[in-house]
């Protein structure tokens, strides 16, 4: 059991010294579920296997616990690690598998064999324990993968997008047993993603990571509903969130009420809004208003600010179906509407924001405005 | 039913799925094969040849009354020498014996670090090792003489193996194939709290089986066949190996009668321990990265 602290690391490669991970710095809480997500290339796999040990630190420091790991090889650090590609080694039944890590440890034999059945049961892969990796399949040996690393019972598991080679419905089912997992080992969890879903459902905190550097550290709550600039935005959330480029206006000269002003229409900001974009000196210039799908209803639903905007494709997502609506931006408007609604292209659409719920960034650097 | 006596008919049904080119192919593999099996019925035979049948003209290729003369030739040969046959039958199953274990042994450890541990100088040392490979062995003599004499180990077993272990062909098979184990693998073993030896213990070597049995084929045959050690590193005639004894009774036989019998049975002694070697081992040549469940 411990916290892992890292302090202003980074990393750099090669000879032109290309710096993939920058300034990242954080605090990991006992018994945390922290989730890394960002795009490909970003810089996930490098952190998480700095932390590991697998990888030279070109400056900062790491502690598991109280102790500076910066120079301790990885078998030294008391962690566990689940590879996307499984990594189980071929030669070995999964048995031998499960009990490499203990045998090294030179554990009693009847203590070995009592961990490798208990992880087995857990995991629910008892049956193969005298097969090879190669005659079980994908789903399987991710099981395996993860019950050599629960054996060891570590201080932190680390786990660089342990489902992403699975089919999406297995997907999701693993996704639940490592939530079930973390809940009953009660254990430092770092889980490496991609996806954005999988950083949404799991974590207690998300790290949102862009060009090796650290855009956002919150709970998903926090992170899907006040992302810190654009990038978070839209990275996190299906179908993205809607980003409008626009100015802002004062409605009557001197009344201090302030419109989000496009070519094409005008919408009114709530008083909150308008005293962080007041303070930040933004009237009569120009910023990007963000609002997700969900917060925008049809005509009828919310009292004024009517956009309308003509139909041209649609999603269905299920429950939901989201139609893509151009107002005159380069990039279609998306609202989120019931399954059941039905329209022809080009048909006009009248629809309204739910303002109180928009999100204002800034028109260059993309970061929100707040207090 | 002589169809189904030669195994036709399956052969047919098989042959039926493939296409022309397959065909054809398959044809040339097969005449191929036969050619390449030429050689080694030729010896069998060779060597159970009477007399009368290894000089007729044109040379016959099949024998035609099977006898042990040649056998009983080589043995009276043998029992003649001053040093017993079985000896250098035992230096060279000695050396061997060795050769491959540390033959193997070498060329692995050698080929892992230049695969798998980033050092400065890796490509350097793999380039100098590839450059090696086209030496001709005419031109190491020298220095090898120079080498084992100045170390002292002249005329004995470790003189014989010392100039055989290093086997650049060796380093490099086992580099490209420990080039296909992904990292992850070793990772997870280094996770799992292996040192770097027990890594290439438990990990590499075993992955690594198919290249590793077919750097022990050629690593025994190569020290099997041998005698340039024994003529030039051995001074005594009780540590040369079997090869060397054979080829001295059959090097003054240039257009001599008496005693080609003898090297004929000669031939097939040191030809069939490589046919057994490759016997064992091919089980295992054959399974490739493709079947090991890696990918
Ligand atoms: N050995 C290396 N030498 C040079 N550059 C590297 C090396 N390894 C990774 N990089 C670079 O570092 C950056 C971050 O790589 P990293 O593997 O951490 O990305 P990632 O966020 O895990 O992406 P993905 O989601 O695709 O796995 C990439 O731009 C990559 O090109
Ligand atoms: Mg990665």
């Amino acid at each position: 059991m411990a916290g892992i602290r890292i302090e202003h690391l980074y990393k750099r490669y090669g000879k032109d010294k290309q710096t993939v991970v920058n300034d990242f710095h954080l605090d990991i809480k006992d018994k945390e579920f922290l989730v890394f997500v960002g795009p490909s290339g970003c810089g996930k796999s490098t952190t998480l296997r700095m932390i590991a040990g697998l990888e030279d630190i070109s400056e900062g420091e790491i502690y598991i616990g109280d102790q500076l790991v910066n120079d301790l090889p990885p078998k030294d650090r008391d962690i566990a690690m689940v590879f996307q590609n499984y990594a189980l080694y071929p030669n070995m039944t999964v048995f031998e598998n499960i009990a490499f890590g203990l045998r090294l440890r030179k554990l009693p034999r009847h203590e070995i064999e009592q961990s490798v059945k208990r992880a087995a049961r857990v995991l629910e892969i008892e049956p193969y324990l005298n097969r090879k990796p190669k005659e079980l399949s994908g789903g399987q040996r991710q099981r395996v993968a993860l019950g050599r690393a629960i054996v060891r019972d570590p201080q932190v598991f680390l786990m660089d997008e342990p489902l992403s080679n699975l089919d999406a419905k297995l997907r999701v089912q693993m996704r639940m047993e490592i939530i079930k997992l973390h809940k009953t080992l009660e254990t430092t969890f770092i889980y490496v993603t991609h996806d954005q879903i999988e950083a949404m459902t799991m974590a207690d905190r998300i790290v949102v990571m862009k060009d090796g550097v650290i855009q956002q550290i919150d709970t998903p709550e926090t992170v899907y509903t006040t992302p810190n600039n654009t990038f978070v935005a839209s990275f996190i959330g299906s179908p993205q969130i809607n980003l409008i480029e626009g100015k802002i206006v004062e409605d009557i000269p001197g009344s201090g009420k302030l419109q989000f002003q496009t070519s094409r229409f005008l919408l009114p900001i709530p008083q909150e809004a308008a005293r962080v974009l007041v303070h930040h000196n933004k009237v009569n210039k120009r910023v990007t208003l963000g609002i997700r799908p969900e917060n925008i209803g049809l005509e009828g639903l919310f009292s004024d600010a009517i956009i309308t905007g003509a139909y041209k494709v649609s999603e269905l997502m299920g429950a939901d179906r989201f139609l893509h609506l151009d107002i005159g931006q380069d990039k279609l408007l998306v609202v989120r509407v019931n399954a059941y609604y039905h329209c022809e292209e080009n048909e006009n659409i009248r629809i309204v924001p739910d303002m109180s719920k928009a999100l204002f960034f800034d028109a260059d650097s993309g970061v929100r405005f707040k207090i | 039913m002589v169809q189904r006596l030669l195994g036709l008919r399956w052969k047919g049904s098989r042959l039926q799925a493939m296409d022309g080119f397959q065909k054809l192919l398959t044809l040339l593999m097969i005449v191929m094969s036969v050619f390449m099996l030429l050689p080694i019925v030729y010896i069998f035979n060779h060597a159970f040849k009477p007399y009368h049948e290894l000089f007729v003209y044109p040379p016959a290729f099949f024998v035609r009354e099977p006898s042990f003369q040649n056998m009983n030739e080589l043995l009276s040969v043998t029992s003649r020498s001053t040093v017993p046959m079985i000896r250098y039958l035992f230096n060279s199953v000695f050396i061997s014996g060795l050769a491959v274990v540390f033959v193997t042994g070498v060329s692995a450890l050698c080929a892992f670090p230049i695969s798998k541990h980033k050092f400065p100088g890796a490509k350097l040392a793999f380039s100098t090792i590839l450059l090696t490979l086209m030496f001709a062995p005419e031109v190491i003599q020298i220095p090898r003489y120079l080498v084992v004499s100045n170390l002292g180990i002249m005329n004995s077993y470790f003189g014989h193996l010392l100039p055989m272990l290093a086997m650049p062909i060796g380093v490099f098979l086992l580099k490209q194939f420990i080039d296909q184990i992904p990292d992850a693998l070793l990772e997870a073993a280094r996770i799992d709290g292996a040192n770097e030896f027990f890594v290439f213990i438990r990990i590499v070597i075993p992955v690594c089986m198919p290249a590793i049995a077919t750097v022990a084929i050629l690593a025994f045959q190569n020290s099997w066949g041998n005698v340039e050690t024994s003529s030039l590193f051995m001074l005594d005639d009780e540590m040369k190996s079997f090869a060397f004894f054979l080829s001295t009774l059959t090097n003054n036989l240039a257009g001599n009668v008496a005693m080609q019998g003898a090297a004929a049975v000669a031939s097939l002694i040191m030809f069939v321990p490589n046919l057994i070697v490759f016997i064992i081992l091919q089980g295992k040549v054959i399974a490739t990265m493709a079947h090991s469940g890696i990918k």
